[in-house]
């Protein structure tokens, strides 16, 4: 029985997948709206919608979240601002994008002072389109980057 | 003691998108100074480039934080006024409906930000879940949450769906009855007492000489509202009062917004009532004639005002939008001086402030 339990600690593949599993199950968002769907961020958090059920808590404090919502449209004076973000945040972490503005420039393709594309900026895991993108839409998005922390470090089948 | 220069923002849980530049005295704020800027798209200048109806979703996002369906009622006003446009009678009544709805939840979701703000968590959660009711009848009608693009010139694009009067109403009656819950949870509750009340006085001299417009205008006891002095669409038909505070503080702006939701909810029963059968668009010709025109009105945040300056074309020349968080935050920086840095986030919150549109 020890033996058995020693093997599966040496196991990198189970290792890893119970690590994916702790990551993947306790993705705090950090606080910082970017663009216009701040509100749909309100109510994902809220008691209807409520991604804490995905382990999704918004926070406060950087310093201790795993997931930056880039909510909407990002202008070039907040580019800046949220580089710095993505870079004070400990590793691991992970960038869904919200919205057309975000994924492309969106409504805003000729305007002098939007990025087109968050992912200009950071890396991006997840996109998740629409203007701005239903509740349901953001907990697709949470659950897809579930799937992807799942598969990391694993060899492809 | 020395002063030290302190920032807050953009990534903080009480300023949005704002940066605020502080001067402190150990715990004295003696200096406010906003640093704005991070939202803006220059909508004003991307409006030249687009037909009046390209326009309709670039101008709907001024504000499409929360009060889409006020913010679009003003561009059609001005638009309807160069034309000489007389819009179908129920076509009037559904953007009435719109934009009440739009209030109530632009509203409610104030309120919820108000407590997160005084660390009553629950406050936080009860308005935004009657919110969703709100959304979900605007849904109903528009199709869409948050942005709906359901005004259109001429007329509104969809019209009342089956059985959305009565569900209408059910709601309104729930949401009248909540109210007093918020009451009881919120208004009369001792520790929010303590953190709002005398918390930020503007008093309406300096309420007008600022420049200040909307709920934050009326809770410093100033009655003013377009809806009432200009009356647009059909508001002039409805029975309904201005609610004003006594003293203009934080808790007097929360509680005007309040009792505002409770007149809306007023305006709504009598525009279901009311609405009459017949047509909900007018065709119109995509040209707007040489002219200038300048029209206000009373979004849920206060009064926006459109200027428009038309060349004949089926593009604007120019269209100025003065938007009412613009004209509230200059009250921010009147009101944060010689307060404690605790009294920040509050007087910031009851301004009820959206980066959005201050930035266009």
């Amino acid at each position: 029985m020890l033996q058995k339990a020693k093997d599966g600690l040496m196991d990198i593949k189970l290792f890893r997948r119970v690590m994916n599993w702790g990551k993947a199950w306790s993705l705090w968002s950090v606080h910082l709206e970017t663009g216009c769907c701040g509100p749909e961020d309100m109510a994902r958090a809220c008691a209807r919608f409520d991604t804490e059920r995905f382990g999704t808590l918004p926070f406060p404090t950087l310093r201790e979240c795993d997931l930056i919502f880039v909510t909407g449209f990002v202008t070039k004076k907040m580019a800046k601002r949220l580089k710095i973000v993505y870079e004070q945040m400990p590793e691991p972490k992970y960038v869904i994008a919200i919205g057309h503005c975000a994924i492309s420039g969106g409504l805003w393709w000729d305007s002098y002072s939007v990025v087109q594309g968050v992912d200009e900026i950071i890396p991006v895991d997840v996109y998740v389109p629409g203007c701005p993108p239903r509740p349901e839409a953001w907990i697709q998005g949470i659950r897809m980057l579930q799937e992807k922390i799942a598969k990391e470090g694993m060899r492809k089948k | 003691m020395s002063i030290m220069k302190l920032s807050i923002g953009p990534q903080h849980p009480i300023s949005a998108h704002f940066r605020f530049l502080l001067d402190v005295d150990g715990d004295v704020v003696l200096k406010l100074e906003p640093d704005v800027g991070y939202t803006h798209r220059g909508i004003e200048k991307l409006a030249e480039k687009r037909t009046y109806l390209q326009n309709l979703p670039v101008i709907e996002r001024v504000n499409s934080y929360c009060d889409s369906a006020g913010t679009m009622l003003g561009y059609l006003e001005v638009i309807e006024e160069l034309m000489g446009l007389e819009v179908p009678e129920r076509a009037k009544y559904l953007r009435v409906i719109a934009a009440e709805l739009n209030r109530i939840a632009s509203h409610l979701y104030a309120a919820s930000l108000f407590s997160v703000a005084t660390g009553l968590e629950t406050m936080l959660m009860w308005p935004i879940n009657d919110r969703e009711l709100i959304l979900d009848l605007l849904e109903r009608l528009t199709g869409q949450r948050i942005t709906y693009t359901y005004q259109t010139i001429g007329g509104v694009r969809f019209d009342m769906p089956d059985g959305f009067k009565e569900e209408a109403l059910k709601r309104l009656d729930y949401l009248e009855k909540r109210t007093e819950d918020y009451y009881k949870m919120l208004l009369w509750n001792h520790t929010f007492h303590m953190r709002t009340k005398k918390v930020g006085i503007l008093r309406p001299s300096d309420a007008i000489k600022l420049g200040v417009v909307g709920p934050n205008l009326r809770a410093s006891g100033v009655k003013v509202d377009v809806r009432k002095d200009e009356p647009y669409e059909v508001y002039d038909r409805f029975d309904f009062s201005i609610p004003t505070g006594k003293n203009g503080d934080s808790y007097d702006r929360l509680e005007v917004r309040f009792k505002e939701v409770g007149q809306s909810i007023n305006i709504l029963r009598q525009a279901l009532k009311d609405i009459p059968k017949g047509p909900i668009k007018k065709w119109v010709p995509p040209i707007v004639p040489k002219g200038e025109a300048y029209t206000r009105v009373e979004a849920a945040r206060g009064e926006f005002g459109y200027h428009l300056i038309g060349d004949g074309s089926m593009k604007p020349y120019r269209l100025k939008i003065s938007p009412p968080s613009f004209r509230n935050l200059i009250a921010l920086p009147h009101l944060c001086q010689n307060i404690p840095l605790a009294d920040v986030p509050i007087i910031y919150i009851s301004l009820d402030l959206i980066p959005m549109d201050v930035d266009r």
